[in-house]
């Protein structure tokens, strides 16, 4: 044990010590000269000569003072820190006894905080991994996408043609490189495993450096890669390369047949590159590998054939403002040289796009993660409030224990030290185990969230993280304990000891802060349930939603066929042709089919279109629609109602005339109150191809639940076949034997194709409210969390209250008062504080209801029923909390209350 | 001629009023007194510099202090050796023997 140096401890000098420290050298070194200067007169010097003797003889008074002062403060600041030390041993040794000796109070205010601490550290984790990391690209701070943007339209994010992205190559000024990539469904095959189908990006070859990653192994792209009559090179993800080639760096130089072409593996990224490693726009998925191209033939292309997200770095040090105007011009550049096709009136509102990177990857998660940021803080300050009340109920049977300290000398501040010591400990312990329920939580919020979040999968318990919890718990310790600390320091000694001596208890002050804290406790527990009612009604409404087909019983499927193989219109409808029957006998299916793209499956395909005997101009804007390849039977299947006309047939063919199918909203649009079959529209552009409108069916909503879409257009696959199809089936046999039964199929018509995507079509819909359903889940969880905790601070500080007024109460049952009238009394108490509670919780929620309105579908975010609900369902709470504790009042017997 | 203070070995100082304390409590001025009494003032100190010495020595705990009156009934510090300061005082003369006794042998072969 290290002892203060100091014999003497500082409290006994400051008793005994009768010269401040400032003055002491001063004195000392004064009675020494004294006493010398004595010793030269008695010597026969006179006055004077004995003083200047003396003085020379004691040598540089001044430095001798310093010197000594200088060591004095030393020590005392010795002293302060090894009395600090002790103190704090002392009180963490007293505290830590104090606790045990109460195991159920420390047990449920342990449990309380790590509730608390846990939520908030998982939450931080999520944040911190999704929203604040910085992005694995050493300039992702400096790149931006570059977009179409369509607002007349809906079209916010639209891709990029060849030529535009030529175009702005050329012309941007405050960027110093623009690279293009589109996805390319891959399948690789010839390396000795099984076909796979991969997601693979054809990139331009500036793309890594723009970005600022490099490979792990081997080589990025060189600026010759992708020219055409170059070697054909491809780049391969991580996951990719440890999964299928083992992690062996002798794979560079391999090679492999991808999206049927032969290539050579020159380089491997590191793990954290997959980009886009989120959605980005109509990049839907993460890279496995990526092959170059330069696009610089591009310029033959149309202009109007959009299929390349654009990325461009900003200049080091160009503004935000400059790069924003320099687009800007750019864009007035297209206008002036294209009107028909970028300016007003034939298109209005056209613009390009600059969205940074890290908004279009995380921008659309934000408001949902700071909600739950927000609710989670609420449930820690419910638990703080529940673990402060009950240190105020044990402070309250503390009471004496304080009022005899003080009365044995021991000051206030050094008592509010010693209890808030106290409640630090009990909640940095409660951090420890909320630190361990959080990385529970994370890990299970990773498995439970599917990949729809970006970087979320990276969420880690990290040091930020952890130091984070520590710094929260440290609040919360001085949080909790400060108030009932306060209180109990100021106990006032002679009425605590009047007063405890009879058992009366708690004073009216600290029972109206009581009644306080608990009506806060439900204030805010309404709002976090508020808020997940909200999202909880939100969320029902989706699965509501019609959204045009039965997805009930349908398995869906994708396939890809190799171009090198396929390479005939012909043999591409040959394929899909022979697979349908065959598919429909599989596993009892009642229908079978093929479209693209599926709906709900992140895919999807516009297109301008224009309708004969509509005229197009400057004055009138091009109709645009979102367009689909079916094949027959594909209605049927996914039991879109036919509103009239037919479907496609197997006659529907190249060599007959072209026919369309449209949906009943741009049937609408263009003839109302009319039959659309038989009309003509020019699906695709190109000057007097017309097609017959056959069909009308209903509207589906394509991209999500909650999107209502476009108008659509539907293709007969016969007359436009294409390499990617996605295979539909409808059966009662369960999906795994519809799966293997298709696969089979597959393979009966073409060993080399895989079988990608394999989901039921209620999948399909999940999946696009998977963040959805993800919020309200989580939100479900917090409110939980909060409406326990709020019922067990209700329950512990109405108990309490009860104890507290046993005299009272024994007192009014002895003088006649009826046990219904007790009952009612407390219970009126108890509504009173909820009811407060509400009315303030409510207000609070109201105001904050409009940072949820982004998140919600189909509910106000002032919706009444909820608010109803969930105050009806916090009433319910507070009225049970109150029941025992009132029933136990009227059973208190008035002369036991008196005696006490 | 007064020897200036930093002519004293570093440390001797030290072990004299260690020693000087060891026959029992007393002030500053008195260390100063008897140092020059039973060295016959040959070593000549500044009398300044016992302080610093005292006030490290009550820091390090071989020393402590307690006020108490002076011969003209002043109110005056006077230190006492700690059990830690005698065992200081222990291990200093031991080595201070030992120190002048290699010296004194280098200085006789010469």
């Amino acid at each position: 044990m290290t002892r203060p140096t100091l014999p003497l401890s500082r409290r006994l000098r400051g008793l005994f010590w009768p010269v401040p420290i400032e003055t002491e050298v001063d004195e000392e070194i004064a009675a020494h000269i004294d006493l010398l200067t004595r010793r030269y007169v008695a010597s026969g010097m006179s006055e004077g000569a004995a003083r200047a003797a003396a003085l020379r003889r004691f040598g540089d008074a001044d430095r001798v003072r310093a010197e000594c002062r200088g060591i004095r403060h030393d020590m005392e600041a010795d002293v302060r820190r090894a009395e600090l030390h002790q103190d704090l041993r002392m009180d963490a040794a007293f505290a830590l006894r104090t606790l045990r000796r109460s195991p159920l109070f420390t047990l449920v205010a342990l449990l309380t905080i790590a509730i608390g601490v846990g939520s908030n550290t998982a939450i931080f984790s999520v944040v911190q991994a999704v929203l604040v990391r910085p992005l694995p690209y050493r300039h992702a701070e400096r790149v931006v996408l570059l977009w179409n943007s369509y607002p007349q339209s809906g079209l916010a994010q639209a891709a990029v043609s060849p030529p535009e992205f030529l175009d702005l190559r050329e012309q941007l000024r405050a960027f110093d490189a623009v690279a293009a990539l589109r996805p390319q469904p891959s399948t690789i095959v010839g390396d000795g495993g099984e076909p796979e189908r991969l997601t693979a990006y054809v990139v331009t070859p500036n793309l890594f450096d723009l970005l600022g990653a490099s490979p792990a192994v081997g080589r990025g792209f060189a600026a010759g890669d992708g020219a055409p009559g170059s070697e054909r090179v491809i780049v391969l993800g991580h996951a990719l390369w440890m999964r299928r080639f083992g992690g062996d760096p002798a794979v560079l130089g391999k090679r492999v047949s991808v999206a049927g072409l032969t290539r050579t593996v020159v380089g491997v990224m590191p793990p954290d590159v997959r980009f886009p490693d989120a959605p980005l726009g109509f990049l839907r998925e993460r890279a496995d590998l990526w092959i170059p191209s330069t696009w610089e033939q591009g310029r033959a292309e149309e202009r109007g054939s959009q299929y390349l997200a654009v990325v461009a770095r900003l200049r080091e040090g160009a503004s935000p403002a400059a790069a924003r105007a320099d687009v800007d011009a750019v864009a007035g550049r297209f206008r002036a040289a294209f009107p028909d096709r970028y300016a007003p009136p034939a298109v209005p509102g056209w613009s390009i796009d600059a969205v940074p990177l890290r908004d279009q990857m995380v921008g659309a998660v934000r408001p949902a993660l700071l909600v739950l940021a927000g609710a989670v803080g609420l449930v820690l300050l419910i638990a703080c409030v529940n673990v402060a009340n009950l240190l105020l109920a044990r402070g309250t049977n503390r009471q004496r224990e304080m009022a005899v300290r003080l009365a044995l000398g021991a000051d206030r501040p050094r008592l509010l030290r010693q209890l808030l010591t106290e409640s630090t400990i009990l909640a940095l312990a409660g951090g420890v185990l909320g630190v361990a329920l959080a990385w529970a939580g994370v890990r299970t919020l990773v498995l439970l969230e599917g990949g729809d979040i970006p970087r979320l999968h990276e969420t880690r318990i990290d040091g930020v993280a952890l130091a984070f919890s520590v710094a929260v718990s440290a609040l919360t310790g001085i949080l909790v304990g400060l108030v009932p600390a306060l209180q109990q320091s100021r106990a006032s000694l002679r009425g605590t000891l009047a007063e405890g001596s009879r058992g009366a208890g708690d004073g009216l002050g600290r029972r109206r802060l009581r009644a306080a804290l608990v009506a806060a406790q439900v204030a805010m527990a309404l709002v976090v349930l508020v808020a997940a009612g909200l999202l909880g009604r939100s969320f029902v409404a989706l699965q509501r939603i019609d959204v045009g087909f039965s997805p009930e019983g349908v398995l869906s499927m994708q396939i890809s066929l190799p171009r090198t193989k396929y390479d005939s219109l012909y043999k591409l409808a040959a394929f899909f042709e022979q697979l349908q029957p065959r598919l429909v006998t599989a596993a009892g299916a009642v229908d079978a089919s093929a479209v693209y793209p599926l709906p709900m499956s992140g895919d999807g395909w516009g297109g301008s279109y224009t309708v004969e005997g509509e005229p197009t101009g400057p004055t009138q804007p091009i109709p645009h629609a979102e367009y689909a390849v079916a094949m027959p039977g594909y209605f049927r299947t996914m039991r879109i109602p036919l509103r009239s006309g037919r479907d496609f047939t197997a006659a529907d063919t190249r060599e007959r005339p072209a026919v369309v199918i449209v949906d009943e909203t741009l049937a609408r649009r263009h003839w109302p109150g009319e039959d659309a079959v038989g009309k003509r529209i020019n699906p695709n552009g190109a000057p007097g191809e017309w097609a017959t409108v056959v069909g009308v069916v209903g509207h589906v909503r394509y991209s999500a639940p909650q999107e209502p879409g476009e108008p659509q257009i539907y293709l007969p696959y016969l007359q436009h076949p294409q390499a990617t199809m996605s295979p539909v089936v409808r059966s009662a046999a369960p999906p795994a034997a519809i799966a293997a039964a298709a696969r089979s199929a597959v393979r009966e018509l073409d060993r080399e194709v895989p079988l990608a995507r394999v989901r039921t079509a209620g999948e399909l819909v999940a999946s696009a409210v998977a963040r959805q359903r993800f919020n309200t889940m989580l939100l479900a969880a917090f409110a939980l969390a909060a409406l326990a905790l709020a019922s067990v601070g209700l329950y512990g500080v109405m108990s309490y209250l009860v104890s507290q007024r046993t005299r009272e109460i024994g007192i009014r049952i002895a003088l006649g008062g009826r046990p219904r009238d007790v009952r009612r009394m407390v219970m009126r108490e108890t509504m009173l504080i909820a009811l407060s509670g509400l009315a303030v919780g409510g207000a609070a929620s109201l105001a904050l209801s409009r940072t949820l309105a982004g998140l919600l579908y189909g509910v106000a975010p002032t919706d009444g029923v909820t608010y109803g609900a969930i105050a009806l369902l916090l009433l319910a709470v507070a009225w049970l909390a109150a029941y025992g504790p009132a029933r136990r009042a009227t059973r208190i017997d008035p002369m036991v209350a008196l005696r006490q | 001629m007064a020897t200036a203070p930093g002519t004293l070995l570093q440390g001797t100082l030290d072990l004299l009023v260690l020693k000087t304390l060891s026959w029992g409590p007393r002030h500053g001025y008195g260390i100063a007194r008897w140092l020059e009494e039973t060295t016959d003032d040959a070593l000549q100190i500044e009398e300044g510099s016992l302080y610093p010495a005292l006030y490290r020595m009550e820091r390090r705990g071989w020393i402590e202090a307690a006020w108490g009156t002076s011969e003209l009934g002043r109110r005056i510090k006077v230190y006492s050796l700690t059990a830690r300061g005698r065992a200081q005082l222990r291990t200093e003369s031991a080595q201070w023997a030992h120190f002048t006794a290699a010296v004194a042998k280098v200085l006789r072969t010469a």
